[in-house]
Parts: C-alpha cells; structure tokens; sequence
C-alpha cells in the first residue's frame, strides 16, 4: 500500500511542470486554504467578481493542455464553451420542473462540445493534416458560429420552448441546482463550486501530464512518427486529448451560464476565440500552473479595463499577446519563474560563504 | 564471443512473394523470406538491392504490391506500423529517431520501459542500459547524447516495446570498432534471449561477429542464404559486390 | 430552367470564384513560399478599404488612384511586418499564427479607436445590365476580370522572369538556393510584400460594395482561410485556381437556394472533408503525385 501511494505521489510532483517540491506544496496547500477561506471576509460582490475570473480556468488549462502539451494550437475553445453554455440553456430551458434537470443540462453540454470536438479532431487528426491548418479552419466554425446565431432572433428560432435569442442571446437561463441549493452568480456555494472546478482541474491535469499517457502525449508533440513506431495509435490520442480541452472548455461554459444565466452570440466570435490563447500564450504553456494565474490574473485585467476603458481592452490584449510572443515566447510567468529558480542556489552559496 | 542460440524451428516471419515498385524500379521482386524463433539473420547487399524497402515492408512503412506477410502465424499485410509493433514486430531506423529534447529517462518511459508493472521487462531494459552504459545518464537530454549511445538509446526503445522480432537497420553506422564490438555482443545476447532478430549491415566486421546466417539480397530477389563461410566463399556473391552482375 | 437562370448562375459562379481568389491569393502566396499563416491578413485587407475611402473622401483623388495607393501602402506595411515580426517566427509556423493574430487585434482595434465604427461608403460603379427578369452589376464582373488577370499575371512571373525561378528554388529547398546564391531573405521580404499589397488590393476593389468598419476584414478571412486550407501552400497559383473553382461550384447552389449560412457552413464541411483525404489541399496532392512518379525506391 506504501509503494502505491509513493508512485501516486511522484507522478503528482512530477517533472512535467513547474513547481515541485515540499516548498511548493506547502505553498499551494496555503493558497489553496485562503482561497476556501475567503468568502468568511470577502463581500459577496467581491466574491462573484473573483468566481467570474476562475471559472474560465478549466478552459485555460484545457489549452495549455493541448497546445503547451500535445502541441496542437487551438483558437476553438471558445467556440466549445459557447456551444456548451447554449446547449445547456436549451436542454435546462426545457426541463425547468424536473429536479436535476440542471445537471442533465450540464453533461449534456459538456457531452455535445466534446463530440463537436471528436467529429472536428477525426477529420485533421487521421488526415494528420499540418499544424497551421487546425486553428485556422476552428477560426471560420467560431466566425460561422458567431454569424448563425446572431441572426436566430424571432419566435421561429427555437428548441423546445428555449428562444436562442438572436443577436441578444439567450437570458434566463437557470443556474445550476443541487436539491434545494441554487448555485448562482452571488452564492456562496457557486464561489466553492468553481474554487473546486479550478482545484480539482488543476491537481487532475497534473495527474495526467505526469502519467505515461501524458508522457506519450508529449512524445506525439515533438516527434508523430517516432510515437507510432513505439506502438502507439496517435491520431486516436490527439482527438482524446483535443475532446478532454473542448470539455474542459464546456465546463467552462457551463459554470458561465450558471454564473450570470445568459449567453449571446458574442461569446462565440473571433475576439472571444483569442482569449484562451492570449491567457495561455503569457502565461506560458508548458506550465498548468502559470497559465491557471494568467487566466485569472488577465481576467481581472479585462474587468477592470472594462470599468475604465473597455474600447482599449482588446488593443492591450493585442499589444500584450503580440509582445509576449516576440519576448516572452515561453511566456511571462514561465520565464519569471525560470529566472527565479535559477538565482535561488546563488544565494544559498552567498549565505554560506559569509558563515564565519 | 557468446554464440547465437539455435533455433527451435518455429516459424516467426514468413513474407512471401512480396513485390514493390517505385515509379517504374521494382526495389522488391516477388521475394520470400522465413524466420524461425530465436534466429539471428543478417541481410547484405549491395546498395539498392531492396533492404530498407524489404524493412519498410515489414514494419508498415510501405504496402507491398504482391504477397502478405505473416507474423507468429497472423496475416499482418494490412496493418498499420503501430499495430504491428504492438503485435511485436519493431524496428530500429538507420537514422537515430529520439526524442532530442527530452531525457533519456523520458524517452524510455514514453516508449514503455520503466513501469513498476512488468518486472521482467524492467530488469532485462535495466541490463541493456548498463550493457550499453546509458544508465549513467538517465537525466541527459536525448539531442546531446553522442552518436553511438543515440544509436543504443534507440536499440533501448525498441526494446521497450517488447518485441518477439526486432528489426535492426545499420545498427552500427558512424560506430567505431570497439562499439561495434559491443553492440555485437549486445546483439547476440539479446538474441540468446529468446529474441529473433533481422538485421541489415554493411560492416563485414559486425556481421562476422554475429552472423549465424546470411541472406543477400540482389534487385529486390533473394541472391542466395546460408551460413557466413559459404556466403564468404561464394564466387557470385563477390562478382555481385564488386559490380559485374 | 430558362437560359436567364443559367446566366444568373454563370455570374454567381464567377462572382464567387472572384471573391475567393482575390480574398485568398496574397495570403497563399505568402504561405508558399514564406511558409507562414498570415492571421494579420484580414486587416490588412481592411486596411486597404480603409485607405481607398480615406483618400476618396478626404483627398479627393480618382478612385482607381486611390486604389492603387491601398495597394502600395499595405504592401509596404507588409514588408514592415515581415521585417519586424515574421523574420522571428520562420521555423515556428504557430508563433507566426499566434504573433500575427496580436497584430491584427492591434490594427482592428486600433482602427476602431482612431475612426471610429464606421466610414462613410465609397460609390459603387452603376453599371448594371440585364437579361430577362436577371440584373447583373458591371463592376462585379470586372472583379472577376481583374481576379484572372492578377493570377496570369502571378503565373508569368513565377514561370517565366528570373526572379520567379529564384522563388520557387527559395520555395523548394532554401538552404540549397541559399548555397547558390540565392538571396532568400530578400524574396521573403518581396514575397511578403506583394501579398499584402494584393490584400490591400482586395480591400480598395471590394471597398464600393460593402460597409466600411474596422471589422470587415472578417467577412474576407473565413472564406480565405478555407481556400488557403483546400487549394495548400505547395503551388500557390494551382492551389488557388483549383480551390477557388471547386469551392465555388460547392458554395454558389448552396446559397443561392439556402442562403449565405448555408453557404458557409458547406465550404467548412468540404474543407474537413478535403484535408481528411487530401491533407496538403489540391496543389500538395498533385505534388505527391509528381514526386512519386518520380521518385526511385532507395533500397
């Protein structure tokens, strides 16, 4: 039993990502502690505000898987969390007397982007079509997508009794409900479910890259024709790991609706679409954590930039993916983190030589 | 010098009337080729006489025109490469193929070779790895490696993917003597246990070392086989590689 | 099914393929021989609209003037961001991808901050006629005039002038043309060039049939993009022609019955369809062909 719980262990703390280690874990457990512990002095404002910011954190580290990991480069994944959040305004739309129909209508969102996702990734993936050809066709779906539901507006226009909405999108759309608990936008409870979603995304995903299957991933990324020749069936793998991102970006979705109970067609556009890229591009995506507190960190930009200056927002998006990209290319809090880890051992030696 | 095991006769790979053409050269000419269990083969040939492309067909690379191929009694013919390495039939390339940024270690664990599951695979990579002298260098990244110890990291994973047949193709190209000795060594007892192996050289040093029989290839045909010293002594097979054909 | 009808088809479909070759062309071009995506190539075609009404409007110039200022003006912001951006990402096909969508978020963005959601539109030429109960507009056939000239004009220069030969040698091995003398930075740069100066050509030649805001480089992208995907970077010129051909014959009943959505959403799915098949588009396919008629087995 020892021995299991020692591999579990160091496929956790493995090498595929940065932060290891007693101190870092200690440090995550902190913040990890505080985060829980927030809504005891945080106002219920602050505290949706902030579940705003993480909830698009699966979505972020969905890419990062993806592209940091399997190196697929993506510019769907909001189209995934845009189909999901519709979807889920549909189906929950349609069941609103029946008690768990919201989470019906969260797996079956979830359940459409993710086979979206697989029809997509059969098509390039057995093609093994070159990389520059996935982010551009998945920029036309997001571009015709965007198109096609700006124009649903009208009575004729729906599923069920769910109006897609046209231009305007879709508006009530229930919040996700467990029993008798609604976990809307200003809940305590959504604040802890999305705190669990980043959490629980996070630790999983670290599982995963540091497993063999994770590592047989990274093998595809730097070289297709060597991972076959080990044995491995890769075009299956890349459209797994491309349905695991758009899943992730689903759930995304999913906990959006939740959180403010509408979605419109501007959600599924091409400026939408940069979002995920831009977060994991500065963050740098070889690393889950750095693009999780890019994610998060960004969005807050974005909401502040809203109050002072929302005409400006994308222009620094623009400027800031543009510059990291030309400077930064494993991204910001990668290459601080690198510069940070490597200037620890001097110091420790200076400490040393001063010692009497 | 260790001597290969002797068959037991029991019939491993068996390509028969395989023919493939590119453009209007037939590399492969309607050629058949038997290997028992545990038979360690060399294939020579002058160049262009359809050795990687007989590779090639074996391992997947190409579809042959004419014949199949059976593998421990299955038609693999129509199979893709990676299904059949996972049936046992694998390949190590003439030109080293590693994954150059990674380490060692994660170029062994990608390939299969270090999960605590199959101890026996464990302890038989862990003695090719010290045979070979990679175990010291489990944290090298796989690009900085030198020349011989990419090509032995390559045997490496090959092995990982337990084979029953391993295809070797030049395994000792840009070596220097006394890693050809070692690779020969390493080869024969690889074979000794329980390995069949197939390999193509050009180094008349290795196959010496190793060689229990001999098949030359010429234009895509089977010249002729038999053991080193009849190969060796054969006039025709002199005239074949000083070019009178 | 009256004569009429067909001519109205007739000139949907060569409307169509007008469209696709000249929203595509420069971007293909660049991909061909640069090796790079473009996602700045939207804007840039934006930009040549916006120059061409700009320079109407404000300046007062002939119109064909100030089409052939959009053409020069975008080209040479093209050179500039090849000298400033793309040189870095030559051997990182996604960095470009990625770089270049900052920098068409930049150029929209920044268009919309300076001149605001819209400009005022630019006349579109009145030449109409008609056959039976159909009308057809002068100047959208003069689009498709200028499209097929553009691509003869492409084909002699790739085909038949030293410095197309020193493309294709750049295109086709360029650490060879580099060892023989080849300077391929220069043709990168030129190459680059052109292809912008043919989106901003884009843009000043479309900018009289449409509505002139920031984000118009949109409608010009996606049907660009799948071209560039079916047709590949191989041959840009084959590509391009053979692309833009099937791609309209898909698209032209498809709208005209069910509408531009419908439209739209049968070019994606024959693009996914293509390229499951097809993986380098059209001009890569008969590029394998070539080769493996080629090609010796090497044994």
């Amino acid at each position: 039993m020892e021995r299991e719980d020692k591999r579990w262990w160091q496929v956790l703390n493995g090498p595929q990502e940065l932060g290891r280690g007693r101190v870092f874990w200690c440090l995550f457990t902190f913040a990890a502690l505080g985060l829980l512990a927030y809504p005891f002095v945080g106002s219920v404002f602050a505290l949706s505000n902030f579940a705003n910011f993480c909830l698009y954190v699966p979505m972020g580290l969905g890419l990062a898987l993806l592209w940091g990991y399997s190196g697929v480069l993506s510019f769907g994944q909001s189209a995934f969390f845009a189909i999901a959040g519709y979807v889920y305004g549909i189906i929950s739309g349609n069941l609103l007397d029946m008690p768990g129909g919201t989470l019906l209508a969260a797996a079956g969102a979830i359940a459409a982007s993710a086979a979206i996702a697989a029809a997509f990734g059969y098509f390039v993936f057995y093609g093994q079509v070159s990389g520059w050809i996935i982010p551009l066709l998945l920029l036309v779906l997001s571009l015709i997508l965007e198109t096609f539901m700006a124009q649903t507006a009208g009575y004729q226009w729906r599923v069920g009794s769910v109006l897609l909405g046209g231009y305007n999108g879709m508006t009530n759309i229930p919040s996700l409900q467990i029993g008798s608990s609604i976990f809307g936008g200003a809940s305590i409870g959504f604040y802890y479910l999305v705190v669990s979603a980043m959490l629980i995304t996070y630790l999983g995903l670290r599982l995963l890259v540091n497993s063999h299957y994770g590592h047989v991933v990274t093998g595809i990324r730097d070289d297709v024709e060597r991972t076959r020749m080990l044995g491995y069936n890769v075009n299956l793998m890349q459209i797994q790991v491309f349905v695991v991102a758009a899943a992730l970006a689903g759930l995304s979705g999913v906990l959006y609706v939740s959180w403010g109970n509408y979605i419109n067609p501007s959600s599924m556009g091409l400026l939408p679409a940069t979002l995920p890229v831009i977060w994991t591009a500065v963050g740098g995506r070889s690393s889950l954590l750095a693009v999780l507190l890019s994610t998060v960190t960004l969005r807050w930009l974005a909401d502040s930039l809203a109050v002072k200056g929302g005409e400006y927002a994308f222009l620094i998006m623009g400027i800031l993916l543009l510059v990291t990209m030309l400077f930064f290319p494993a991204g910001i809090v990668v290459t601080l983190a690198r510069h940070w880890l490597q200037r620890k051992p001097e110091r420790r030696d200076l400490k040393k030589n001063r010692a009497p | 010098m260790p001597t290969p095991s002797e068959s037991d006769g029991v019939v491993v790979l068996h390509a028969e009337n395989l023919t493939k053409s590119f453009g209007g050269i037939r590399a492969v000419d309607h050629l058949n080729l038997t290997l028992a269990r545990s038979e360690l083969r060399c294939l020579i040939g002058p160049n262009g006489a359809g050795k990687s492309t007989l590779f090639g067909l074996l391992s997947g690379l190409h579809r042959p025109d004419t014949g199949r191929i059976l593998f421990k009694g299955e038609d693999i013919t129509n199979l893709q490469p990676f299904q059949r390495v996972r049936k046992g039939l694998c390949q190590k390339f003439q030109t080293t193929r590693i994954y150059r940024s990674l380490t060692v270690a994660q170029n062994l664990l990608i390939a299969g070779g270090t999960h605590t599951s199959n101890r026996k695979k464990n302890e038989k990579l862990s003695w090719a790895l010290s045979t070979l002298g990679l175990d010291s260098e489990h944290e090298v990244s796989a690009g900085k490696l030198s020349h011989s110890h990419q090509q032995w990291l390559e045997i490496c994973l090959a092995l990982a993917t337990e084979p029953d047949l391993l295809l070797l193709d030049e395994p000792t190209a840009g070596m220097t003597p006394e890693e050809t000795a070692l690779t020969a060594q390493f080869v024969v007892n690889l074979n000794r246990q329980a390995l069949t192996v197939l390999v193509v050289e050009h180094d008349m040093a290795f196959v010496r070392y190793i060689a229990q029989s001999v098949t030359v290839l010429h234009y895509g045909r089977i010249f002729t086989e038999g053991s080193l010293d009849e190969i060796e002594s054969n006039q025709e097979v002199r005239r074949i590689y000083l070019g009178e054909s | 099914m009256s004569l009429g009808y067909l001519v109205s088809l007739l000139y949907q479909y060569a409307d169509s393929i007008a469209f696709l070759l000249l929203a595509a062309l420069g971007l293909m071009i660049i991909l061909g021989v640069v090796n790079v995506i473009n996602l700045a190539h939207g804007e840039l075609i934006m930009m040549g609209a916006y120059i061409t009404t700009l320079t109407y409007h404000r300046a007062h110039l002939p119109l064909p003037l100030c089409m052939a200022l959009s053409t020069i003006g975008v080209g040479l912001f093209g050179m500039l961001l090849e000298r400033f951006v793309i040189r870095r990402f030559y051997d990182d096909k996604l960095g470009a991808l990625v770089a270049t969508w900052g920098v068409s978020l930049i150029l929209s963005q920044g268009t919309l901050l300076v001149f605001g959601p819209s400009l005022e539109s630019v006349p579109l030429a009145a030449w109409t006629f008609s056959y039976g109960r159909y009308s057809f507009g002068g100047y959208r056939l003069l689009l498709f005039v200028i499209a097929i000239a553009i691509v003869l004009i492409a084909w002699w220069v790739f085909y038949h002038t030293r410095l197309g030969v020193r493309t294709r040698a750049t295109m086709q091995n360029a650490d060879m043309a580099r060892a023989l003398g080849v300077n391929t930075r220069d043709i990168y740069l030129l190459t680059f060039g052109v292809g912008s100066a043919l989106a901003g050509l884009t843009g000043a030649l479309y900018a009289p049939t449409t509505t002139i805001v920031p984000l118009m480089g949109n409608q010009f992208v996606d049907v660009a993009f799948i071209t560039v995907v079916v047709g590949g970077g191989a041959n840009p010129i084959v590509g391009a022609l053979t692309s833009a051909a099937l791609l309209s014959l898909i698209a032209t009943p498809l709208s005209s019955t069910l509408g531009t959505f419908s439209g739209r959403i049968g070019l994606l799915i024959a693009a996914l369809v293509v390229i499951r098949f097809l993986p380098r588009g059209i001009s890569g396919y008969f590029q394998d062909i070539r080769y493996r008629r080629m090609a010796r087995g090497v044994s």
